[in-house]
């Protein structure tokens, strides 16, 4: 196979990379073996992170060098001389930690104050207006990203195009474009005593759903029957963790080493989504222990290893976590904090222009909040999405991924 | 006299609503005295199931076959074998009337099967006794520095449990067996549909520290008790429940200033090692540091508003349902003092933690200083609030009709709601009379949640559920796991909630594996329901009756027969075809 001309340009870059000390980005002989091969080596890949329930923003991406952060969070402020400074702002979660070494590469983005432009404050609501892309409009009946692959062709004879980790669809992947729901790769297709078994049990469902389903469920399962045999062929989940990495034995975890284990089969992801909850602390949320520590303490420790096992291949893959509000500014009664507005969003990998913070940041204030308590909002999710697609996945209409959003803002964080 | 016409082939809707009655060729009424065979009576030469679908003449009837189907799909989980006829026999309505009057159904089977469960016999005392030993032996366990020997004892404790019957871990194994035996074999279907439906409504995350100690107490009591009552008893039993009000952090929410007051009364805060005690408890899955933990004893706890949101959003009005941020707060407020009492584990108000200011809730007024009365009237105001009876009304009808909920069903909802000051009976009763839920575009029309398809296919089959909590352990790799839904939202009712890639294969396994017989904790023995032929017509045909009530589609039928075809053993061609039934695509719909 002839090496594109992308391949080639990703070449240069990688060149020019290797200048600088990069342990993060090691595997290069096994890259530049891989994207001579398989029909998708090379793809770009967008990995999305929903943290459900809201994360506390201002625990994760802390705001040291705002008083009021201090003032407001008597119990639940992390200890200063535990934080990881970033700038002369913002310091890291001390459970992020794992995250650093990114940061410091340049390959760590965060846009802070960031969130819908809507007022509420239901979990639900607020994680359905992320998902549709369409804040304030229930009755969007796709999500974002499946929009987005109904107006890219070009993945189109893949049905790994988008997959989504866990036991459901999300809503951000609904829509007219297939997409996979996986909960576990290994126990993935249908499972008898002996290979004919399989096969023919495998073959027996796929011509009654092709005879007899209508609607979801036939698209849903033409979608299983092809992705099945494309893993038969391609065993992604025979490949070991690259370079040392080490994931963890949680279901985040498990879950990015199989998006990392999909993306390195070359089987033409370009969208995968995963899920991870937890992030509602009303009560007790803890500062540098407790509930949230550990959280954070999973999704960096994974998102480590995700990185690392990639290896080079993190140029072709972008992360970006996501959450459908804040918490409040001032802790609440029970040692937590209620639900509030802006949050933070990290971005990593690519292109991307790390080691920046970007977004204007409002200020903790009471005359500065959002309705006097949350952390206010100065940039729209959507510019974030946008440019994401726009800047790593490629050129997307973004008027139709995100139909009624008509001015975007800059947030800078791509060429 | 109700209400006549809508569907008449008129666009007119919501006749009473505009004082209008269009009169239609047949009436109906919704007086459950009155039995199928007075209908019969009434309206001689007339089908049976023709009165059901009444409002849509322009439709072919749907046959009394039809309907005891569809009622088994949607008020039961499925037709067990020979069920169908005999409720198209008897009628659909008797059936529904016996239903709805459960407590008149004995199932003595099912309470023998019941017996061998020692949750329904343990109190929630105990139930927070063995949580607390738990918590203390996982405390001294992780305290350990060696990390190995740590484990040990971690596995260790964890073996302990599961060899215990009467161990936290195995009575919440326990819990999620017997709604499984429940769901498959109790005559009390609709009772448990409801159960289900309600349990997701007022959804409690069962893993949630001390909700392990509360929710089988929740679930039987709280949940079961109520399932068919009024809904304003049942939004009040939950408020009171320890499991909501833990779930929810209502337990924890105190007044602004109550703590400094109640330290002052007691001559200061040093006189009084910790106010909270017996009132809150620590945090038990991830302790913080000690300086953490003085740190937080010593400030002054306060207000917290989960609660009170999701009673407006998700229990009563609806997130539309027009309340405010303020109206948030000043229900959390309303709400201070609604706690647990940890000596028995039971509700209790403390009123010196209440806040004692007055309230304004949607517009009324709550003077100050009727402690736990505001409670009590905001309670009653939600529950009988327009925008609650539309929201939950349309929940239901989701769940009955069409994951779109009809505006008319809603309607009629809605209606029996005012009328009968919100019984759940005479809701449910009006929706099953509602033409929506007869309307050919509804049946059949919404896809089983792994609960209901695991049940009904057990069901279906003559499955028998042994008592360990493994066929439990199937819905959850579904996507389903019992009572483990983590936010308050519960479960979702939509297909798209459900159907997905990954989802349909573990669907097609689990269907397969039942069938012959190697699903574990379920005992199957296809000879009690489908006959054992070289003759693959015939058997198929079998197949159809009972698995598909005879809704077999011809394209189904011919890719079963084509792939029996080199299958030489007539036990092996069985179970292929009930496999290929139970896991195609006919079976996932209800």
């Amino acid at each position: 196979m002839a090496i594109s001309r992308r391949a080639f340009m990703r070449a240069g870059g990688l060149a020019l990379v290797s200048l600088g000390a990069d342990p993060i980005f090691l595997d290069r002989a096994a890259y530049a073996l891989r994207s001579a091969g398989g029909a998708f080596a090379g793809k770009k890949t967008l990995v999305c992170l929903f943290q459900r329930g809201a994360v506390d923003g201002l625990s994760m991406i802390v705001p040291a060098g705002d008083p009021w952060y201090w003032q407001e969070r008597q119990r639940i402020a992390l200890p200063k001389e535990q934080l990881i400074p970033l700038n002369g702002m913002f310091a890291l979660h001390p459970r992020l930690a794992p995250l650093k070494p990114l940061w410091d590469q340049h390959s760590l983005a965060i846009v802070h104050a960031v969130g819908s432009p809507s007022t509420t404050r239901s979990h639900f609501d607020a994680q359905d207006y992320m998902e549709s892309g369409t804040p304030d409009v229930k009755s969007t009946p796709d999500g974002w990203a499946n929009r987005f692959c109904s107006h890219a062709a070009e993945h189109a004879n893949t049905p790994f195009r988008a997959v989504a980790f866990g036991p459901q669809l999300p809503r951000t992947m609904a829509g007219s474009a297939p997409s996979l729901a996986i909960d576990d790769l290994r126990t993935f297709g249908m499972r008898a005593a002996q290979a004919s078994g399989e096969q023919k049990l495998t073959r027996a469902f796929e011509e009654l759903y092709q005879g007899a389903a209508t609607g979801l469920v036939a698209s849903s399962s033409a979608e299983s029957f092809e992705a099945i045999k494309m893993l038969k062929t391609a065993n992604p989940t025979s490949l070991p963790p690259a370079n040392g990495a080490n994931y963890g034995r949680n279901k985040l975890a498990t879950s990015l080493q199989q998006v990392a284990q999909l993306i390195r089969a070359d089987l033409g992801v370009e969208i995968a989504f995963v899920d991870v909850g937890g992030w509602d602390t009303h009560v007790n949320q803890g500062a540098d222990q407790g509930q949230l520590a550990t959280r954070l303490d999973e999704l960096a420790s994974a998102l480590a290893a995700f990185t690392t096992d990639l290896g080079e291949r993190m140029r072709d893959v972008v992360v970006i976590t996501m959450s459908e509000f804040g918490r409040t500014v001032k802790e609440n009664g029970t040692s937590g904090t209620d639900h509030g507005h802006g949050t933070a969003m990290m971005i990593m990998g690519g292109d991307v222009r790390g080691g920046k913070v970007y977004g204007a940041w409002p200020g903790l204030a009471p005359e500065q909040r959002y309705e006097g308590r949350d952390l206010a909002i100065t940039t729209d999710f959507r510019s974030v999405f946008s440019e994401v697609l726009q800047g790593h996945l490629g050129p997307a209409n973004v008027s139709q991924v995100f139909p009624g959003f008509d001015h975007p803002s800059t947030v800078g964080m791509f060429g | 006299m109700w209400r006549s016409g809508r569907g008449l082939g008129t666009s007119v809707k919501n006749t009473a609503d505009t004082g209008l009655c269009v009169p239609g060729p047949l009436t109906r009424r919704l007086d459950p005295r009155l039995t199928d065979m007075t209908m019969r009576r009434l309206l001689p030469g007339l089908g049976f199931a023709v009165l059901l679908a009444a409002p849509v003449p322009a439709q072919a009837p749907m046959s009394a076959i039809d309907s005891a189907r569809h009622v088994l799909n949607r008020l039961a989980y499925g037709a067990s074998p020979g069920q169908i006829a005999a409720i198209a026999h008897d009628g659909v309505m008797k059936w529904l009337d016996r239903q709805l009057g459960f407590n008149e159904v004995h199932d003595p089977a099912l309470a023998v099967q019941e017996g061998i469960f020692d949750v329904l016999r343990t109190s929630r005392l105990e139930m927070q006794e063995l949580q607390q030993k738990n918590k203390a032996q996982v405390q001294r366990a992780q305290a350990i520095g060696d990390s190995a020997a740590r484990q040990k004892v971690l596995d260790q404790l964890r073996m302990d449990q599961q060899g215990d019957r009467r161990s936290l871990q195995s009575l919440l194994g326990q819990l999620q067996a017997v709604t499984m035996v429940r769901a498959v074999a109790s005559d009390r279907q609709l009772d448990e549909i409801l159960v289900d439906f309600w349990t997701n409504h007022f959804n409690v995350f069962m893993n949630k520290n001390q909700d392990r100690a509360y929710f089988a107490d929740y679930l039987e009591n709280t949940i079961r008790g109520h399932a068919l009552g009024k809904f304003e008893d049942l939004l009040t039993a939950t408020a009171k429940s320890p499991a909501m009000l833990y779930y929810l952090d209502n337990a924890q929410s105190v007044a602004d200033g109550a703590d400094a007051r109640l330290a002052a009364g007691r001559g200061g805060r040093g006189g009084v090692t910790n106010p909270r005690r017996g009132l809150l408890p620590p945090n038990s899955i991830n302790p913080m540091n000690p300086a953490a933990q003085a740190a937080q004893r010593r400030a002054p706890r306060g207000l917290n508003e989960n609660y009170a949101r999701e009673l407006m959003e998700l229990h009563t009005l609806g997130v539309d349902g027009g309340y405010t941020q303020q109206d948030v707060i000043a229900v959390a407020r309303v709400l201070t003092g609604w706690t647990i009492d940890r000596t028995d584990a039971g509700y209790t108000f403390r009123g010196p933690v209440h806040d004692d200011l007055p309230k304004v809730v949607l517009g009324r007024k709550f003077d100050a200083g009727h402690g736990e009365d505001e409670g009590m009237r905001l309670l009653k105001m939600l529950a009988n609030e327009p925008a609650t009876m539309h929201h939950v009304s349309a929940q239901l009808c989701a769940r009955f009709v069409n994951d779109v909920a009809p505006d008319g069903c809603i309607d009629d909802a809605v209606r029996a709601w005012k009328r009968s000051g919100g019984d759940i009976r005479d809701v449910v009763r009006a929706i099953v009379h509602s033409p929506d839920f007869w309307a050919p575009a509804n049946v059949l029309s919404k896809v089983k949640t792994p609960l209901e398809f695991v049940a009904s296919a057990l069901r279906a089959v003559n499955g028998v559920p042994d008592a360990t909590p493994r066929l439990a352990q199937r819905v959850a790799q579904l996507g389903e796991p019992l009572f483990q839904h983590a936010t308050p939202d519960g479960y979702g009712e939509r297909q798209q909630d459900w159907v997905n890639s990954g989802a349909l294969l573990a669907r097609m396994n689990f269907a397969v594996q039942l069938a012959s017989g190697r699903l574990p904790g379920v005992t199957v023995n296809l000879d009690n329901v489908i006959v054992l032929t070289d003759d693959h017509a015939a058997l198929v045909a079998s197949v159809d009756q009972v698995v598909l009530g005879g809704a077999m589609t011809n394209q189904t039928r011919q890719t079963i027969l084509k792939e029996l075809a080199d299958v030489p053993d007539a036990q092996m061609a069985r179970a292929l075809a009930v496999g290929l039934a139970i896991g195609g695509p006919e079976f996932q719909r209800q």
